[in-house]
């Protein structure tokens, strides 16, 4: 009988404190946003938005959206709350999307501390910056595409892999604003003459988070190169000097997508004024896709390598001069600088993007052709 | 004559045990702490302390085997009188609950932080400890088998590690030795309570079957800490820019929130509940050592009784008073600066002393 009591008692505390579970939430009374949105109002009063699914059969729309002003985003969270059935959780957001306005603010990162303080909401959200007010998109509601968290996500996810944009989400940016050697980089969506989405590339920011300047998918692809992040092959398009346009077309391009790509980057500090040196060796296994003038690959071949070589090159002086222009370094060259030269670093790391722009940097591009096609 | 036959535990038991109280809690802060310190060269400062904590743990062993069929009271017992034997068992009994106490608070804590924000921490002691009181109420074989059973289970969470990896940047270890030597001391410093805990071996070690593994037993299980430890710090260090590290309390569960699956979300969620397989032997062992002192000291065989009294104070005491997150990390240092007395200063003492004795 007394060997008896003891689990019975066990099982009778246990039972007794498993209903317990005070933080359950039942679906039917959750609303799941999967889109946050975050721009300044007409007043410059920050405005957050949220867009959540609608799984009623009666309701034609399939998403509802909300808006509301309140001075931080748990404030709002009442607000937002008061228009939707269900209670409003954090936990499945898909996209976080910044109107220009508000990310040409500086500090405006400390906002979302809410997202990394409360551990139940997600930080894999893709950083998305919209240009234009934001309820543009958020109301915008196409007939022919998916929801709009869907959508852009996809669009992310997608085209981050063939190296057209970045793939920020909010932990990556929160590592890029914490990394003294870097700034960061996030992908920019806008809408074309057409009422379309338009994935338009990259945004480039500086360290305390404000826009600076944009990418467009092109130059994303050099950015992405330059950083050693091109995981899949990434499509050029080059026009070819010396070769006739012959308008309407333009019959002087070459398209080519890299098989592999490899970037070295060296780090040299010459002791006169602490000036950093970047060589950036660069070598890239490219199969033609597209070859628009007459041109004799087979027998020409180191020819068309060289010639090819010398035009990306330009190409990445270009962005870099572009990048030292604004004082940022997306690349994140000053991780080398740390890595490498510490001591000069670190006199200079509070304000590495005004030492980045006087600095040296040289690319050198290695070309070589992997497939030239099944046509000569 | 054997007193503790019939409760042996195995090597593996043993290693399990040993490596199962040292890699439990601390484990969850302990890259924020060491970048706190030292930045990135951290991880320099865990070998440091490893290679002590072995030597101090081989001392430890070497003082036991001057007495192999008893524990550190019947060794102070046999070589310095009964009642120098009943204050150590006394030390030892409050040393280990002490060490239990904070263990078992801090993960009440971080259940708290992570899983089950609004239920109270009366619940959760008390969904804790019945599990402990069922474990630790039998003989040590029994805690040797669940902290095998633990050890088994939990192998395949390094590999879940290497799924972040993806996203790491190995240049943040570099340049290593940014600083020089001083804060990688500091960090050795803040890494000897992660690899406190080596002190249940003056309990543990009647139990073993064959005493010659000893030595190998406690090599093997700190090595086995040692490389977690450093995995884990690793890889957070590669993972998060060095000045960001230092944002987390919690970096090696926030190295998980990044990972998606098709199937799951959140899956540093599953992560922490499994951990409380891990956490669990920071307090399991160390009350069941905690009651046998107390036991040994009354002269009774059977340790159930003060294990229920322990038991009962934990769960009342809960209700009275629960440290705050800073209040644990307070207590958290104390049980440190313990541990060295209890680990490292006393076993060199009586090795001393021992040796003196024998000339």
């Amino acid at each position: 009988m007394n060997k008896l009591l003891l689990p019975i008692l066990l099982l009778a505390a246990t039972t007794g404190l498993l209903t317990g579970c005070a933080d359950r939430l039942d679906m039917e009374n959750a609303s799941i946003p999967l889109t946050l949105g975050l721009d300044l109002g007409q007043d410059n009063e920050p405005v957050m938005y949220s867009t959540f699914p609608v799984f009623t059969k009666n309701s034609k729309k399939k998403t509802q959206e909300t808006s509301a002003r309140a001075r931080t985003f748990r404030q709002s969270r009442a607000e937002q709350d008061a228009h939707s059935a269900g209670v409003f959780s954090g936990r499945n957001y898909q996209v976080f999307l910044i109107g220009k306005r508000m990310l040409e603010q500086e500090n405006w990162f400390q906002m979302l501390d809410v997202i990394f303080r409360d551990s139940k909401n997600t930080v894999s959200d893709r950083v998305i910056v919209f240009d234009g007010p934001l309820a543009d998109i958020i109301y915008l509601n196409p007939k022919d595409q998916p929801l709009l968290p869907i959508l852009l996500r996809g669009m992310v996810d997608t085209k981050s892999g063939k190296s057209e944009t970045v793939n920020t989400n909010l932990q990556e940016l929160h590592r890029q604003l914490f990394e003294s050697g870097m700034t960061p980089s996030i992908s920019e969506v806008r809408l074309d003459a057409k009422k379309n989405i338009k994935l338009n590339g990259t945004a480039l920011l500086n360290h305390q988070g404000k826009y600076v300047t944009s990418l467009d998918t092109s130059e994303t692809v050099l950015l992405r190169i330059l950083q050693n992040k091109v995981k899949k092959s990434a499509s050029i398009t080059l026009s070819m000097p010396g070769e006739p346009e012959q308008k309407p077309f333009h019959l002087d391009k070459i398209s080519f997508a890299t098989d592999q790509t490899r970037t070295e980057t060296k780090t040299i500090t010459s002791t006169h004024q602490g000036e950093f040196h970047f060589d950036i060796i660069i070598k890239m296994k490219i199969s033609l896709f597209e070859v628009l003038f007459p041109y004799d690959i087979e027998n020409k071949t180191p020819e068309l390598e060289q010639l090819l070589s010398e035009e990306m090159q330009k190409q990445f002086e270009k962005l870099i001069k572009k990048i030292q222009q604004h004082a940022i370094d997306p690349v994140g060259l000053g991780l080398h600088a740390r890595a490498f030269e510490y001591k000069e670093y670190k006199a200079v790391k509070n304000d590495w993007g005004k030492a980045l722009s006087s600095a040296d940097i040289r690319v050198q591009v290695k070309i070589k052709i992997d497939a030239m096609g099944p046509v000569k | 004559m054997k007193k503790y036959a019939y409760n042996e535990i195995t090597l593996m038991q043993f290693i399990c045990i040993l490596s199962g109280v040292q890699l439990s809690v601390g484990l969850l802060a302990l890259p924020q702490r060491l970048a706190q310190r030292a930045g990135t060269d951290g991880w320099i400062g865990l070998l440091l302390i490893w290679v002590f904590t072995v030597i101090a743990n081989l001392i430890i062993v070497r003082v036991m085997s001057s007495y192999p069929q008893g524990t550190m009271m019947d060794l102070l017992t046999h070589y310095c009188g009964r009642w120098v034997g009943k204050i150590a068992a006394v030390l030892l009994a409050l040393y280990f609950f002490l060490y239990g106490y904070v263990g078992i608070t801090r993960t009440i804590l971080y259940v708290k932080q992570w899983l089950l924000p609004q239920t109270s921490t009366f619940q959760i002691m008390l969904l804790l400890l019945i599990p402990t009181y069922t474990v630790a109420r039998n003989g040590l074989r029994i805690v040797g088998r669940y902290a095998e059973l633990v050890f088994f289970i939990s192998l395949w969470i390094p590999f879940a590690y290497l799924l972040p990896l993806q996203d790491a940047q190995w240049l943040y270890l570099l340049p290593v030795l940014k600083e020089g030597w001083l804060p990688i001391l500091s960090a050795a410093e803040i890494a000897f309570l992660s690899f406190s805990g080596i002190g249940i071996t003056m309990v543990l070690y009647p139990f073993l079957l064959h005493k010659r593994q000893a030595f190998a037993g406690v090599a093997i299980s700190n090595t086995v800490s040692m490389l977690v430890f450093l995995m884990i710090s690793l890889i957070c260090f590669v993972y998060f820019s060095p000045s960001e590290i230092k944002e987390y309390n919690e970096p090696v569960v926030n190295v998980l929130k990044n990972i998606e699956f098709k199937f799951i979300e959140r899956i540093e969620v599953v992560f922490i509940s499994f951990y409380l397989f891990m956490f669990s032997l920071s307090w399991i062992p160390t009350f069941h050592a905690s009651a046998f002192c107390v036991s040994w000291m009354l002269g009774k065989p059977d340790h159930r009784n003060p294990l229920r009294v322990i038991w009962l104070i934990l769960a009342a005491g809960t209700l009275l008073f629960m440290p705050s997150f800073t209040q644990n990390d307070m207590m958290g240092r104390w049980l440190s600066k313990i541990a060295f007395g209890f680990e490292d200063a006393i076993p060199v003492c009586l090795l001393i002393y021992l040796w003196t004795k024998k000339e």
